[in-house]
Formats: C-alpha cells, structure tokens, sequence
C-alpha cells in the first residue's frame, strides 16, 4: 500500500513536470529596495523623486512583476508596494487614497509579427533617462528630468521594426501618470529609435497634448541615449523640453551620464544634470545644476549604492541651510540597498 | 529491494551530478561542448545538407562561413533562465561560437567561446540586454559575485547539452524526410445506423 501511495505520487510528480515543460513559464521577477539619507543642512532639502526622509533608514518599494507569453500574445502585470511607489510616484486608486499599491505596469501585447507589436495599457513612459524601479537607475537619487518629467502613459500604441537599427513607435496617450483620462484620450506621442553602431542607442521622443485642467497644449521633446564606449566605460546623455502653450511654463535640461566600472563587481557613475523651469505667465525662470557621484557593489543580486550629490540652484531660495535660512546649495549623502530577483 | 532503491538512488545522484556538471576546457582554457558522431555509410555532402537545414530552420544560429568550407562556423546564443518549479525568468544570455566539420560517414561538432551578457528588467517589465559587452565564462569574478557565476556556467552546460542533442537528432535522416502525419480519426455521424 505504501509502495502504490509512492508510486502514485512520483506519476503525478512526473505529469505535473512535463505540463510545466509544454507549458510556456510565468514569468516573476523584481525588487527590493532600502536607504539611508543625510543632508548636509540636517533638513530634507533636494526635491527630487524618492529618498526624501532625512536622517533615516527608510524603506523604498516592493516591486514584482508578472511575465507571460503564449505565442504571440503576452501580458506584464507590475505592483509596487512601499512609499517609493505608493507615495513618491502617483497618486493611485481613484486619486483619493495614496495609501495602497502602485501600479507600475499593466499592459497586453500582440505581435502581429516579428516587425510589428501592438501594445494596450498603462505602461512606463517612453520618455527619459531614468525610471522609477531602483533596478534601472545607476544612480539612487533621481535627477530633475526624470521628477519632472512623465513616470507613466497609459494608452495604445504600435511599434515597427525598420530593420534591427530602426524602429518606430506610435501611439494615443492619456493625460501623463493617470489610470483613466477625464478629458478623453488626449495625447499622442511617437518614438524613432536607432542603434548606427554596436553599443549605442538612441531613442527620439515626442508627446503632446492638452491635460485635463491645463491652460494649453504641453508638448516634450526628448532625447534619450546611452553608449557602451569601451568594455568599462558608458556614456549616457538625456536632454528634454517641455512646454506648454499659453504661458502654463515647463522646463527644459540636459543630464550626462559617465560610468566606468572598475571590476565586473564595482563601478563608478557621475551624472551632471542642469535644469530649468520656464516661468509662468510673468515668472522668471529658475534653473538648478546638480552633480551625484555613485558607487554601484554588486554582489549576486545585491548592489549597494554610496552616493554623494550637490546641488546648486539660481535662487537663494531654493534649498535650506542648517538655520532654516535660505540657501542656493544643497548637498546629502546617501546609502542605498538594493535587491533585484 | 532495499539493493534495488539503493541502485535507482545512485542512478539519480549521478544523473544529478552530471546534468550539473561544468563544460571541460578545451587546449586554449575555454569551455567547450565536443562530441564525434558516427552515421556509417552517410556521404559528407548529405551531412552538409542536412546540417545547412538545420541552420536555415534556427533563428539562434547564423553561419558564418560559406556552405561549401569543410568547417562551418556560425555564431548563436543561449538564454539562460533562472527556473523555480513552473515559475522562471530569464537571467542573462550566452553568446557562443558552434564549429561543424564534416567528413564521410561522421562529423563532429564543438561548441565554445562561451560569453555572458547579463539582462536587467527595463521600463516596460521586460527583460533586456543590460550591456552590449559581453563576459567569456571562463573569466571568474571576484568573490562577492562567485555563486551566481557558477551557475551561469553549469546552466550554460545544461543548455550545451540539450542543444547538442537537438543538433545530432536534426542531422539523422528522419528529420529531413519526416514520416507523414498519420489521419486524425474521425467519427461519421450522417451515415451511421443506428
């Protein structure tokens, strides 16, 4: 009896392993993430997104993601939980509860072949250097470019390859970072990437159109490229503009981005960032120039992040000193950890 | 019984032991995949022939050199994916350098200059290439990275040894003239008594 009890269980631990062989995998993956942060002036100071608690070991996110492709067609479902995503990027829900999950991505695509994908969904946005999840950034603190920038677009776009060096995508946006889209599908946005050489990308972005409440038609322009120059050495550049029609403002800013990593488990990145805000109506402008300098250790899925930064803005207002009188510079420390599976 | 369980468990530590198993190195301290496989009385010509539809029909593999060189060279790669029961995601993949030479009545194959590009999740949840730059197997990093690199190189010989057995089984006759698909059986429904 014991015997047939044995059997049975290695038949049905058989069976279950060839459907799993048929069957095409789930995929799981994502990543954990915590820091540290000291300005220098004792008080929360550079605005940019995430790691903004002062003197603390704060947490970042919980992010996981699902993966799955069956033939043509394939789904990413993508949750963040923590205040990285439930308070440092959206708001979520209906707007009114900033205190539950983020959704990162939520999209289906369908390859209608090789060339040609259409994709539906609230996806990470097209546009920029950086992105929200920890895992994509070299960098813990993000720059300006990305805060200000889209996080998200939800919207239905299609994508075609030219060749393996060109590709276009289009696509119908709703309002940036938004679930639903109160004033109708409002945006459309495109994006040329080109890859001329091994190692060198380069993405040309657009996305316009008229936000719910705005006061005119907001139009970025972004460009978006990274090269591996040598085995060691990347370069990363961003550079963007945003306006809107009818005096609303907007900004424009370049960042380079400059790593070399050193042994295949430490690396060094610099980003220099300069920023401007487009005064409103009768407002001048403002413009910030920022410098970080991170370390990335890897070890296994595990990197930790030393970072330094200094800002120095137009006006005296812009940051704070120790006093709580206004300041021009800022600068922190940071230590971040971060997981990745 | 007890002697019979006792065999079938040895069968399976070594079965475990070999499926985890790195590749050996070759002359020059690269990895490498090589086998000599004998097809008595099949000419070289039809070997090449079978071996060049075995390449047409793969994506993963683009042949460098002309079809009529005695050595074929193509360049290919693997994905290697981190697998936990029905759930896996891929981590990293691993280009690689496959040789053929033929001769009659055998060939033999080889593949090496194994190297490893890591994948990272991108905006989008997918995951992409995270450098264009890629890393030969043989080259062990330090310490703090030693683990996750062992296991890229014992899935890299798993992934080795399943292609070899799809190569060798493409280059058997059956799979140029495949039998024909037997008749699905239907039932007639109309011109039944009943």
């Amino acid at each position: 009896m014991k015997l047939k009890s044995i059997f049975t269980t290695a038949s049905l631990s058989v069976a279950s392993f060839s459907y799993a062989q048929e069957a095409a995998p789930l995929q799981i993956s994502g990543s954990v993430d915590t820091y540290y942060k000291y300005d220098f002036a004792k008080v929360p100071n550079i605005g940019t997104s995430f790691a903004n608690d002062q003197n603390s070991i704060s947490l970042g996110m919980i992010d996981l993601a699902l993966k799955k492709t069956t033939g043509k067609a394939s789904f990413v479902g993508e949750l963040s939980f923590g205040p990285r995503g439930q308070y440092g990027s959206l708001l979520n829900g209906d707007g009114t509860d900033d205190n539950s999950f983020h959704i990162q991505n939520l999209y289906a695509s369908y390859a209608f072949t090789d060339k040609f994908t259409v994709t539906a969904g609230y996806m990470g946005t097209f546009i920029g250097y950086e992105v929200i999840a920890p895992t994509g950034n070299f960098n813990y603190s993000t720059s300006y470019l990305f805060t200000n920038g889209p996080f998200q677009n939800a919207g239905i776009k299609g994508a075609y390859a030219f060749s393996n060096k060109v590709s276009l995508m289009v696509g119908l946006f709703n309002d940036w970072n938004v679930y639903k889209d109160l004033n109708g599908v409002s945006h459309i946005g495109a994006q040329l990437t080109v890859s001329p050489v091994e190692g060198w990308t380069a993405y040309l972005n657009v996305l316009s159109g008229k936000s719910a409440g705005a006061v005119g038609t907001g139009t970025v322009l972004d460009l978006t490229t990274s090269y591996q120059v040598t085995e060691k050495v990347k370069l990363g550049l961003n550079a963007a503009d945003y306006s809107v029609t009818n005096d609303g403002g907007g900004y424009s800013g370049a960042a380079l981005y400059v790593q070399n990593a050193f042994t295949s488990a430490f690396s060094l990145g610099l980003r220099g960032e300069y920023f401007n805000w487009k005064g409103v109506a009768e407002e001048s402008d403002k413009h910030v120039a920022a410098v970080t300098l991170s370390g990335n250790v890897k070890a296994g899925g595990l990197t930790f992040i030393p970072e330094v930064r200094f800002d120095n803005g137009s006006s005296s207002d812009m940051f704070k000193k120790k006093n709580l009188n206004p300041s021009k510079n800022a600068s922190q420390f940071a230590l971040a950890v971060v997981y990745a599976f | 019984m007890k002697r019979g369980w006792f065999v079938v468990l040895m069968f399976c530590t070594v079965a475990g032991f070999a499926q985890d198993a790195e590749l050996p190195f070759d002359e020059r301290g690269k990895f490498i995949y090589y086998e000599v496989v004998v097809q008595k009385d099949v000419p070289a010509v039809t070997l090449k022939e079978r071996a060049a539809k075995f390449f047409s029909s793969s994506k993963e593999l683009k042949l460098k050199t002309a079809p009529q060189d005695s050595l074929w060279m193509s360049r290919g790669k693997m994905v290697i994916n981190k697998t936990a029961f029905v759930l896996s995601r891929p981590s990293g993949e691993v280009g690689y350098h496959l040789y053929v030479d033929f001769k009659e009545g055998k060939y033999r194959f080889w593949l090496t200059d194994f190297s490893f590009i890591s994948y990272q999740r991108d905006r989008y949840g997918s995951f992409v290439p995270e450098t264009t730059v890629a890393i030969p197997l043989e080259n062990k990093p330090g310490k703090l990275n030693a683990g996750e690199w062992t296991a890229y190189s014992k899935a890299t010989a798993r992934e080795a040894r399943l292609f070899a057995e799809r190569f060798k089984k493409g280059m058997l006759e059956s799979a140029i003239n495949p039998p024909t698909a037997k008749a699905v059986p239907s039932v007639d429904t109309k011109n039944q008594k009943w």
